[in-house]
Formats: structure tokens, sequence, C-alpha cells
């Protein structure tokens, strides 16, 4: 007989693939991650106490276990995000046709959305396998100090930045974030380096004050630079939210009263975008983390319903709540006042949600928000509104949280913990790597929800 | 002429000549024909259930038989590996034959239930969806990831017993249960299955024998004409002891927050009188809502159902008056069968056709299956024999039951999800009325929406699947008789089946509306050449054997399709009618190949002494070139050492055996190159990712070494016997599709690595304690038990996941280093030094931080069954004791069912004598049995108000690990047959049989509430989950035989 190991091959799947495709779904895939509202997934939105759940408040009170959320969000980002920016690398790397300059373009952006991924799951979970990661070769992979992986992102951002070349292009229409442009990846790089060293202002404040000051003068200047990703109005790729709370039928979400009180207060002009009225008129919020009747409180606004709704990664209105905060920390080469940039942030939060710049000035004026008459030390101040300014962005809004202390959020009666600082490692892992997680549990004071991460310091 | 001790003809018998392999079948008179060559030839003749016996003929003479009865005989024929008639005193490897008669006695259509107890060391798992799959595995799992089931074969036709379920179904989420395909296998056309336990029986058969043969053989034709009509109605109710009970106290809710004055009812004016009324929460689907009060008039679903009785109308709050127990139907299952043979000189032939209609507990569900069996075998010479058989099965499946946690498993409602106000009946007419989704479960007040779930009716009727299956097996065979003791065989069979699977989800569904379709066709071809020979060395020595070859040659193609993002068109069920661009079909296209060349000698010396050995070398498409090649040796040695005790007439027999084998196993395929997934583009923009396993180009293939030792033995003229035997079973290098840390950016890494090792003991015993001509008592037991560990994993790894999607309720089935394949992981309580539940200041259970303690094993500790048969005159009495001791299952069922106070248990009085769920102020709430850290008992009061005090948030998953052993029993047949002097006056029929029935009877103990122990998802290797369990059926019928 002929060989019959060619009988062995799969003719309905491709062998090769080109490294753009890879990426692009690597884009998707962490855009969907962070910006889905499934329980079984992501319920950041929770955490941040945006939203409250109505019949089923499990999540609400910090049941991770039920539904293994830490496990689908981890699977999620290593499996569906990394391994793709992994493969990408490599089919660049390996392509002898590519154009040096494109090639080096592409490679910086692989860089930075891996990069930022794993700076996603390093704020999730704390120590994390890094060095020994993505490599089937090693089925057992290390788990790597948080801290020390932390500060070797950095630096690779910063190789990743000084790669890209605007005068070149690069993935084209294949990424999704910029459209093949370059130089709104430089900008978005340094966003993301002020974004990353200011969670290490209180652990290394000298070295995050050198990294913001160096980065700001390249960060975005305006909404126009922002990192966003356009959803389609075709499923499979419409925007998660819509699946959840459309197409689903379900009602399982109200917003919650914790932020509702608090836009109630402040007259917040962008109330009609988050949240529709209650019924009888008005925003009235569930009581976060009880069973909620959802006739009775404000759902979720038109606006996060849409199919194609955008999904941002990061934003003018944050570099600028970060320029403020870092003028406040003695960042002194940031330029301007921090009232200035804190201005600017709730200004340019507000435009983007659909509100009026009028509005925003009104909104400013009353001495709750100015800056000036605000209460609350700089962390209450951007810490408040900085949380308003996140929402729908419940992940950044849970670690701005965790590091500035502000909001004053209170844990539900009914909780099983206090506020998660962080979530368990997977089940996967106890299960399937487990020497590893035990001494990563160990490491990081124990695999717990309320053990704080190296940065958390107050 | 044959006739058995009592004068009776044996129809069916087999003669041969013997040393050769010419021979014949009685006929329905016991009379045969046969030409034989030479003087002095001896026949030997045979039959199952008779001891054979050797006969001097001389030629042209009459010849005369008369067999002895036997039960279990040790001289009993069976047929081994590759279809070899043997005696089974000559056997030196265990081999169980159970004739077909008892097998379908109890008229269950899926031939694999029907083994259930009645073999040593198979364990049979099923489940109670209709026509789902049965798991059947011989001594114990032996892959790790792959499959351990029983290799089936139909008169040397492999038949794939395969499921197609998705690994949502078989780890308990959304699916349906489509069956295995062994369940094709027509019970009527059975003549006996004999069951090859250890690698030595069927190493003959290469790789996919490793996990054991079920050998059937199907019915032959005999001499004469004879016509078989059997017709069979059964009925099945629901047991009972099997489903939810509900308790009748609470209503509607998860708590007190709603708008009313007591917190517990929406409150809005309906009626339009200017003072705000009672509604229902119909969003809540719990029962932990406000005690029931005729006092109180609400407006429920009902009130703003159209068309309703009660439309705009309140009624008393009360408890349902027809709980969900009224949901079920009867079931009803009728076949009827014609079996027509005949033969004569030149050969035989038989033909059969059977209709098979069942139609299970819920609405709207039934399956069809048409099957049509045919063969024949003609001498075209003396020495040339043709042969063939045809078999086609029809199946079509309607309705079959949503499985896993999923709004189409109604159970998963029913059992997790209840509010215990709803009338079931009230739900069927609201549906019937205007054909609508009218639920129960409506989002707001006012709205005719569902929220969380369907009225049940719409989804039994309108979410339904279809599915079909038509399947051809059968084989044409020449046989050639070179000279007197070497004959050549040459075969070709063939195996294939076309399916397709449709799923529906209509508009106004819960879920997006959707179509689905999955096609899947599948062939197998067998080429096989094999040379026969027997020669006598000696007066002392006799050798048999075979050479041959085998190809086998295997394709399988699949395409499956759905609609995306919606349907348009409402209750148009085409790939067409989708609101969005069809995503493109997921194709699959695979073809492997094995080549095999075998060899196999025995020898016996006096007849005492039989020594087998066999080889088989496979060369395999599935493994990499340099690998694929392998090889199976076995050996084994019976002896009968009964023959050197004379003198005692007690012993009938006796025979010790031991052999030795090893069989290789090749990979599945396209496991050895690495292929990329290409997702829907998202506008335009194409998309690729990394498949989620990685293969690998190295494998080797898989071995498995097993010795068994057993014993047996007969005594009294074989009134009393048993067989035991010892195996010890390790399969290592296994080619495992390991689940890994996600950390390696794969979900799966194929391997060559681990090791299990499987050892147990099988006992059958059977005795005959009553036999008069007239009455007789027979009993048959087996038992056996299985112990299992995992001896190593690939490269460190310490545990490895089986279930292949994330299980709701945060557990996970293992195979653990050091520990069984099979243990249950989770969240456990915690424990002081004492051993004492800890209980936190809440007065609620502490939970383990994480959710890998081992808090189960699914492997049960034995497993058994016995069967006693009662014969008085033409009266007959058989009825089946199964049992299982040991194994455990979590109940998602409870999990989350005691969460949402559906059971009794949940609204019962505490150590006050006050309902538990009265606020603590009042003397409610319960006091859990547990420790505080100090050490103290507990003696703090939960609330038990809100949802969850017994249930899933505030007990850890170990809570809901149950004992799964059980007793039952299983089968019950009371058959009448009509006298022979009855008989013979109406001519021409030439027996009438009449039988009662009964299955799944009587649940005779078991330790987990409201459900079967036994029910599972789907066959494979994840096992010992429950998730909206359907009841078991209570089986009763009857059906008649008459023979022509």
């Amino acid at each position: 007989t002929k060989n019959l190991t060619d009988l062995n091959q799969n003719s309905k799947k491709p062998a090769t693939v080109v490294a753009p495709t890879l990426f692009a779904n690597a884009e998707l895939n962490i855009t969907n991650a962070m910006t889905s509202t499934s329980v079984n997934v992501n319920i950041f939105r929770l955490l941040a106490q945006y939203w409250t759940e109505t019949t089923y408040p499990d999540e609400s009170q910090y049941d991770l276990s039920t539904r293994n959320i830490p496990q689908e969000f981890w699977h999620r980002l290593y499996r569906d995000v990394l391994n793709d920016l992994n493969e990408a690398k490599k089919v660049v790397n390996e392509d002898a046709t590519l154009d040096a300059a494109v090639k080096k373009n592409q490679l910086a952006q692989i860089e930075i959305v891996t990069i930022y991924t794993y700076n996603v799951i390093l704020n999730t979970f704390g120590n994390i396998p890094y060095t020994d990661a993505m490599d089937i070769d090693n089925l057992s992979p290390k788990y790597d100090d948080a801290k020390t992986v932390y500060l070797d992102l950095l630096a690779r951002l910063d190789a990743a930045n000084a790669n890209l070349d605007p005068a070149a292009a690069s993935f084209g229409n294949s990424d999704i974030l910029y459209k093949g442009n370059v130089a709104g990846w430089k900008k978005m790089a340094s966003s993301l380096k002020m974004r990353m060293w200011m969670v290490l202002a209180d652990d290394e404040p000298a070295k995050a004050k050198a990294g913001i000051e160096q980065a700001s003068p390249n960060a975005f200047t305006s909404a126009a630079d922002n990192a966003v990703f356009q959803y389609s109005t075709v499923p499979p790729n419409t925007n998660p939210l819509w699946v959840d709370l459309v197409q689903s039928g379900r009602l399982d979400f109200v917003g919650a009263n914790t932020l509702v009180d608090t836009m109630n207060a402040l007259s917040d002009p962008r109330r009609p975008f988050f949240f529709g009225e209650a019924a009888g008129g008005g925003y009235k919020g569930g009581i976060y983390g009880t069973s909620n009747d959802y006739s009775a409180f404000s759902p979720v606004g038109d606006l996060l319903r849409k199919k194609d709704f955008p999904s941002i990664w990061i934003d003018y209105t944050e570099v600028e709540f970060l320029r403020a905060e870092a003028i406040e920390r003695g960042m002194t080469g940031v330029a301007g006042t921090a009232a200035t940039h804190y201005t600017n942030a709730v200004t340019a939060s507000i435009i983007s949600w659909g509100g009026t710049d009028a509005e925003a000035a009104t909104y400013l004026a009353q001495p709750q928000v100015a800056y000036a008459t605000a209460t609350g030390g700089y962390k209450g101040k951007i810490g408040v509104q900085k949380w308003l300014a996140l929402y729908n962005r419940g992940f950044e809004a849970w670690t701005e949280w965790r590091r500035l202390d502000f909001p004053k959020l209170v844990k539900p009666e009914e909780a099983q913990s206090e506020i998660p600082l962080r979530y368990p490692y997977p089940v996967s892992e106890q299960n399937l790597n487990q020497t590893n997680y035990d001494a990563a549990a160990k490491a990081i004071g124990g695999d717990v929800v309320t053990t704080k991460l190296f940065w958390d310091k107050f | 002429k044959v006739t058995g001790s009592d004068g009776a003809p044996i129809p069916f018998a087999t003669v041969q000549i013997k040393g050769t392999n010419t021979g014949t079948t009685t006929d329905q008179d016991g009379n045969f024909k046969l030409n034989a060559s030479g003087s002095d030839v001896v026949l030997v003749i045979r039959s199952v259930g008779y001891t054979s016996q050797d006969l001097k003929v001389g030629a042209g003479s009459q010849a005369n038989a008369v067999l002895q009865t036997s039960n279990e005989s040790l001289q009993e024929v069976v047929v081994t590996a590759l279809g070899v008639q043997r005696k089974k005193n000559e056997l030196p490897y265990s081999a169980q034959t159970v004739v077909g008669e008892d097998l379908v006695k109890a008229r269950e259509s899926n031939i694999a239930n029907s083994l259930s107890g009645k073999v040593s060391g198979l364990e049979v798992r099923r489940n109670n969806s209709l026509g789902g799959s049965t798991n059947v595995v011989l001594r114990g799992n032996k892959s790790l990831s792959g499959n351990s089931q029983a290799l089936f074969i139909v008169d040397g036709v492999p038949i794939d017993n395969s499921n197609t379920n998705t690994a949502d179904q078989q780890s308990g989420r959304a699916g349906y249960d489509y069956g295995n395909a062994a369940a094709d296998i027509n019970p009527d056309d059975i003549e006996s299955v004999n069951v090859l336990k250890g690698a030595a029986a069927s190493a003959l058969y290469g790789s996919r024998a490793s996990n054991g043969v079920i050998m059937i053989t199907t019915k032959k034709g005999r001499r004469g004409l004879g016509v078989t009509i059997n017709s069979g109605v059964t009925i099945g109710k629901v047991d009972p002891s099997t489903f939810a009970k509900y308790q009748n106290k609470y209503g509607a809710g998860y708590g007190a927050y709603y708008a009313s004055p007591d917190g517990y009812f929406n409150y809005q004016d309906v009626n339009g009188d200017g003072v705000a009324d009672l509604i229902v929460p119909t969003t809540e689907d719990a029962s932990h809502g406000a005690p029931f009060d005729p006092s109180l008039n609400v407006y429920g679903w009902y009130s703003f159902d159209p068309g309703n009785p009660f439309y705009g109308k309140a009624r008393p709050w009360v408890a349902a008056a027809n709980d969900p127990t009224k949901f079920f139907q009867t079931a009803v299952s009728t076949v009827n069968s014609i079996m027509i043979d005949g033969g004569g000189d030149q050969g035989y032939f038989k033909l059969g056709y059977t209709k098979n209609i069942d139609k299970g507990l819920l609405p709207n569900s039934s399956i069809k299956k048409d099957q049509i069996n045919f063969g024949a075998s003609y001498n075209i010479t003396p020495k040339l024999t043709a042969s063939g058989s045809i078999n086609t099965t029809i199946l079509s499946g309607l309705g079959r039951y949503g499985t896993g946690y999923d709004s189409k498993n109604l159970m998963t409602n029913m059992r997790q999800w209840w509010e215990t106000n709803v009338d079931v009946l009230e739900q069927r007419d609201a549906y019937f009325r205007n054909k609508t989704n009218a639920t129960w479960n409506q989002a707001t007040v006012g709205a005719t929406n569902p929220i969380y779930w369907d009225n049940p009716y719409w989804t039994r009727y309108e979410n339904y699947e279809n599915d079909s299956r038509t399947r051809y097996f059968g084989n044409v065979m020449l046989n050639y008789k070179i000279t007197d003791w070497v004959d050549v065989m040459g075969r070709v069979s063939m195996d294939t089946y076309n399916a397709q699977q449709e799923e529906r989800i209509a508009i106004g569904s819960i879920d997006p509306s959707e179509y689905s379709r999955y096609n899947r066709s599948f062939s197998e071809f067998n080429y096989d050449l094999m040379l026969n020979f027997h020669k006598k060395l000696s007066n002392d020595f006799n050798l048999g054997g075979i050479l041959g070859g085998n190809v086998r040659r295997t394709h399988v193609t699949s395409i499956d399709a759905k609609t995306n993002g919606g349907l348009l068109i409402p209750r148009l069920y085409a790939l067409l009618n989708t609101a969005n661009p069809l995503e493109a079909p997921i194709e699959s296209d695979s073809t492997e190949e094995v080549d095999g060349i075998f060899a196999a000698a025995n020898l016996a010396y006096k007849e005492m002494l039989f020594l087998d050995v066999t080889a088989r070398r496979d060369k395999s498409s599935t493994l990499p070139k340099e690998n694929n090649t392998y090889y199976y040796p076995s050996v084994s040695l019976g002896f009968l050492f009964s023959k050197l005790i004379h003198n005692t007439p007690w012993l009938s027999y006796a025979k010790a055996r031991a052999n030795y084998a090893e069989v290789g196993a090749s990979a599945p395929g396209l496991y050895t190159r690495n292929y990329y997934d290409v997702p829907t583009g998202i506008d335009g923009v194409p998309l690729a990712s990394v498949n989620n396993t990685k293969y690998n180009p190295n494998l080797k293939p898989e071995r498995t070494k097993s010795w068994e030792a057993g014993l047996e033995a007969a005594f009294l003229e074989s009134r009393v016997g048993f067989d035991v035997t010892y195996y010890n079973t390790k399969s290592t290098n296994q080619i495992v599709k390991m689940p890994v840390s996600r950390a390696t950016g794969y979900d799966y890494k194929v391997v060559n690595a681990g090791e299990i090792q499987n050892k147990g003991i099988e006992v059958s015993v059977y005795g005959t304690p009553v036999k008069t001509p007239s009455f007789s008592w027979t009993i048959n037991a087996n038992w056996s038990r299985n112990r299992n560990k995992v001896n190593s994993l690939p490269e460190g790894v310490q545990n490895l996941q089986l279930n292949p999607a994330s299980m709701q309720g945060g557990i996970s089935i293992n195979a653990a280093l050091g520990q069984p394949y099979g243990t249950i992981r989770g969240s456990n309580f915690v424990y002081n030094e004492k051993g004492e539940k800890l209980v936190d200041s809440k007065g609620h259970y502490e939970i383990s931080a994480t959710s890998n303690e081992v808090i189960g094993n699914v492997n049960p500790d034995w497993i058994g069954g016995i069967t006693n048969t009662l014969k008085y005159k033409d009266l007959s009495l058989s009825f089946l004791v199964d049992m299982r001791q040991g194994g455990d299952v979590f109940s998602l069922d409870m999990y989350y069912g005691l969460a949402t106070g559906i059971y009794p248990e949940t609204a019962g009085t505490n150590d006050l004598g006050n309902p538990v769920r009265s606020p603590i102020a009042n003397g409610g709430g319960i006091i859990v049995k547990g420790v505080t850290a100090d050490g103290k008992p507990n003696t703090t009061r939960a609330s038990a108000t809100n949802y969850g005090i017994y249930g899933y948030r505030y007990n850890p998953a170990a809570a809901f690990v149950y004992d799964a052993s059980y007793i039952k029993l299983r089968e019950v047949s009371l058959t009448y047959s009509l006298p022979r002097g009855v008989v013979s006056r109406i001519h021409p029929i030439k027996g009438v049989d009449f039988s009662l029935i009964g299955r799944n009877l009587w649940i005779i103990h078991k330790n987990l509430p409201y459900a079967d122990p036994e029910e599972g998802m789907s066959s494979g290797n994840v096992q010992g989950y429950q998730s909206g369990a359907y009841p078991t059926a209570r089986t009763f019928g009857f059906n008649a035989k008459v023979r022509f």
C-alpha cells in the first residue's frame, strides 16, 4: 500500500494562515472578554457596583465559584488571546518576504496587545505564569512574581513603542483598533504606559514618576486618539452586551444604587445615556447585592444595547485623569494643572457619552464636582469622577477602586466575602498545575479574594 | 434427528463433521441431513444450552442424538474471536455467554441495557433519556481520555458504538443525547451474546478490542420453514421515587423584596379599581416566596394570558393542583416482529422484520425503528459455501429529551427552578389554546414573553429536535474447504450509516431562535482472508489454527450548519431562514485504515490441557509512519484437571486457566498534525485562531498488558457451579488528549504517557436448588469488583480533568495521580482536627477556599446481579435483581433545588417547632450541625427566610454528593407456553408463548433522593453527575410469540 499516514490529514482546515488573521482574532477576543457581561465570564461591572442583579444576586454577592468565573476569564486570555498573538509573532518572524519595516511594526503591535493582556491577567490574579507561559512543552508553568512581571512588561512596552514606525504600513484593516494607523498605536502605547506606571505609583513612586513624565507628552491629546474597538452589526461579532442584554431576552441587571444615587446627587448629565428611567420616572438603582425587582429600577441604557456599540481599551478621558493624578503626586514633569486635566477629563467623558459642552460646564460648576471645592483629597475627587467616567469598563473601574480606594464601596449584607481585591486562581490551575499553584498561593499570601495585590498599598 | 432428554425436538442445533467445517443445522423438528463421505464419520452436535455430543455414524445411516440440557454448561458451545466456535471447556480465558432469549425476555429495545446485571465484570451505565446512550465498560476504564467502551461485533462485523454527543452535552450543559449506535442491533435477531472480557480472548481483533468484546451471533436459518411472530406492548409510568416531591406551603419568589406590604408580591392596580393588587412575581423561578394562603386573591400569569379562563381575574394563593409529576405521560412501546427462516441440503436463509415504536414519558417524543435482517448461506459445491447477511435499521427520533443544565431540559426547570404555584396542566391548556409560548415565567408584570423559562409544552412541541439514522451492515463470505483439515474464508463486511440531526428553537422562545442541522456519514469496510485448520496430530494431540489478514478502512464525514442570529419566518426550519448571513458550516472528513495480519494456534492434549497462542500485527494510518506498526501477542493455558480426578461423582467438571496478553492501540484519527480554526470574520476582516488542542507528530501506539487467572467448576451433575476470575490490567503509554494548564495557550495536548491499572475479581455462580420433572428453580448470580488507579500521568502532571467543558456547580471529574479514575473534586466543608464541620459566625458552614478537594469517587465498590428462574410445567417466572454498591454522584438538582425551596425539606419546622422559613425574630431559622472555630457546637441560628440556606449558596459542593448505590428489581417476566399437546392440535402452529414482563419495577434501595442513582448524561468518560435528571419509568408489558 502507499503511505498510510497520508490518510491522516484534515482536508477541512488550514495548516497555515497569515499573521493578520491571528492578530485580528486576538484583538477581538480580548475585547470580548473585557466587554462581556455574561456571569460566566465578566462580572467587573458588578464588582465596581455600576450594576446589580435582579433575581440571582450570586455574583453581586461575590460567589465566584459556582460558575467558575475566574477560570473562564483566565482561559479566554491565555488561550484565546495570548496564544494567537504568540502564533502571529511566530508567523511574522518566519515570513521572509515581509518588508522589514512592516515586520517591525507588526511585531511591535503584537507585543503591545500581549502586554495589555498580561497586564489584565496580572491585575486580576497577582502572580501568574509568565516566563514559562505559552510553551506547550512545559505543562507545569511556574508562576512568576507579579512585580517582576509588571516591570518586565513595562520594559517591553518601551521597546515596542520605540520600534513602531508611523511611516511604514502594518496590519492594515486587520488591525480593528486603528485600521493600520501606526501613529495611533504609538500614542496608545504611551497612554498604556501611563496607566501601568500609575498602578505602581504607591509601590515604586520614583520609577513611576519617571515613566509617567516620559509618556505623558506622547499620550492621547484628544478623544480622536482613543483606542476603540468597533463591533459589527452582524452576529457573531456584535458587542457581547447586545447578546446578553437584548438577544437573550433576560432581565438580569439594573443600575446599582451605589452609582445611580451618586449620579442623582450630582444631577449627572450622563444618566440618560447610562440608564433608562425607572417605572414612574426618574433614575433609581437597585440595592446593590440584594435581589431586585427589575421593573422597579433603572435598566441599562439603550446606547449599551446597540449591536455595534464600540468598546474602549483606553481613552483620552482616562489619560487626562492620569495626568491630573500625576501632578497631585508630584510628578512635576507632567504639564498643566491637576484641575485643568480633571476638567478636561470630565468634559471629555460627558461629550463622549452624548452630552454637550454646556452640560459639562454646568456639571463641573457644582461645588461637589468642581476640582477646587470637591472633597476627599485628590484620590477622592479623581476616584469618584473617574469611576463615573469609566462606566461600562468594569475592569478598569475595579482596578482604580482598588488603587485609589474611592468611591467608598460597601459590601452587601449577604456577601460571601469582603469585596474581592483579586480573583482566586481557576479550578483548572488547582487541578492541572497544582505544585505551582500551591507555591503561588503561598507566595501571594493565600489564594483568597482578600489578598491584596503587591501594588495595592492602602 | 436431534432431541432433548424430554423427547422434544431441538431445532437449530449445529451438526458438524468432526475435524472439519462441514455441517448443517437441524430444522424445526430437530431433523437434519448431511452428506458425509467415508465411513466412521463422527458428528459433533451442538446447541446453545445443551451439552454437545459426539456421534459416530456409518455411511447412509440414520443418526439420532439425545442432548442433555445444561445450565451454564461447561460443555456449551461458544463463539470466540473471529467467529470460531469452541467448546467452553476448552477455553483458556474468561468468556460469559448470555442466550438471546434471556436478553429479549424483558423487551428492552437497546441491547446494551439488557446486559445489565447479567455478566460479571461488565458495568452498564444507562440513562433515562428516550433512546439515550448507554456506557458499556468491561473491567474498568482503561483509557485516560479515549474510549473505554467494549467493542460490539455482530457476526464478525465490528459495529461502531460511538455517540456523537457534544462536549457540552457530556459535561452536563446543553444538548441532546443521540444514543449509541449499538442500539441499531435488533434484539430479536440475536441468537447469543458472548462477552470476551480480557485481552487474551480478544487480542486477535487488534486494537479496537482492547476494551473487550461483546460478540453477538445472530440467528441462522433452520431446516424446513419456520415463522416466528412476536408482538408486544409495554407501558411505562414514572417511578415516583425517582422524581421530585414538592413542598406545598410556599409559592413563587426568592424572598420579600417586592412592592406589596409583605414584600412577596408585585403591587399594582390590575383591575382598575384604584387599589393596588397582589401580583405573583412571575419572574421568580423559585418557591421561596409568600406562604400559601387561600384568603389572598392574587393575579398570576393566567391573569395576563389572553384567552385564559382566568384572564384578568385573581385567584386564591394556593399550591398548584397539578405539580410537574403530571407533566409526564405514559410511555408506550410496541414491538412487532416476524422472522421467517428455512433451509435444506444446500443452505438456509432467514428474513426478519421488526418494527419498534417507543413513545417517551415526555409529550411529543418518540423513537421509531424499522429493522430488516436478511441472511443466507448456500452450498455451491460440497466444498464451497457462499453466505451473506444484510441488516438495515432505519431509526427516526423525534423530541429527544434535552439534557444537562439548559432551558430545553425541562427537568432542570422542574427540579431546580420551579414555582410550586404553577399548575402544569393549565400550562398545557394555555399552550394549546393559541399555540403560543404562554409561559408562567413572564418577564414583567403584564407581559407575556418569557424571562428564563418557556412554557414547558412550548418547549416540547415547538423547540423539538428530530433525527434519523439509516444504517446498513452486513457481509458476504465465501468458504472453501481445501482439504479435510484446512479451509479458507474470504469475507467483506460493511457497516455504514447516514445520520441527520435537526434542532430548532422557535421564534418567541427564551433562547434566540435558531435552526441547526448536522449530517454525518460513516462507513467502515473490513476485508478478511482467513485460513482455518484442524488437525489431529496423534491420539493425544489436537491442533487447530488460524492464519489471516484484515484490512479495515473507516471514513467519516460530517457537516454542521446553523442559522445566524435568529430566524425570520416563524416555524420555517431551513437554513435559508436566517436573520443574518450564515456562518460557515463546520465540516470534517477523516479516513482511517488499519492493515493487520494474525495467526493463532491452539493445541489440545488429551482434551485436558489447552494451549492457545495468538499473535497479530497491525499497521495503522493514524500513527506516524515510523511508529505505525505494533504487535499483540497472547498466550493462554487451560487445564481441565477434573479429568485427573476420578471416582468423584459429585464433581462434574473443574478447570483452571491462566493467560497473558498484550494489546496495542492506535490513535484516534487526525491526532498527528496541527491545524488552525477559522472563526467567522468581522465586517470583512478574516480571522484565524490556533486550535485549542496541540497534536503530536511523534505518537506511539498505546499498550495494554494484562493477565488473568480463573477457576471454574461444576458439581452434582452440573446442578451447581461457579466461575471465578482475577485479572490485572495495566494500560501504558496512553494516547491522551490531556487537558493542560491554559497558561500553555492550549486546552489539550496529545501525549503518550500515563498508566492506569485495573484489577478485579469476577464471580459467577449458578445452581438449580430444585429440579423435578415439573418444577425447577435456577439461580444465576454475577458479582464483580474492579479497582482502578491512575499510576502515572504525563510529564509531572498530577491530575487530569475529564470533563471537556466546565461543569456547573464548580465541580470536576478527574483522573488524579494515585487515585481511582473518576474522582469528583469541588469545594468541601472545612473540618477541624476532630473531623467536625466548621460553622462561621453567621451560622453557615465554612466552605473550603479551593475547589480541588476530592469529594467523591464515581467508581462502585462492586456490582452484581441475581437472576432467579422458576419453571412449573409450562409456566416460567424469571426475575433479575441488579445491584451497585458504592460510587458517588453529584446532584446539581439538589444543589439548586434545595436553594430555591422546591423540596419538602426546605419547608419544614425547626428544633423549636416553628416553620424554618419564619424570620428568626419569630422563632424561625435553622441551626446547622457543626462546631464553631473554638470547637463548641454551633448555636447560631441562620435565617431560612430568603432562598439558599439548604442549597448551593451556603453549602459546599460536597454537600450535594450522594452515594449512588442501588438495588433494583430490574426485570421480571412470567411466560406461559401453550402445552405441547395443545399446540399439536392447532396445526400449523408449533408453539405459542405469552409473557407478562416488567422492567425497572422497584428500586429496592437507594440513597439519592428524588432521582435514580443510575441516571447520567451520556455514555463516555464523564460519569457521576446529574443535572436535570429524568425519572425512571416502571415498565409493564405483554408479549405474545407464535411459532409456525
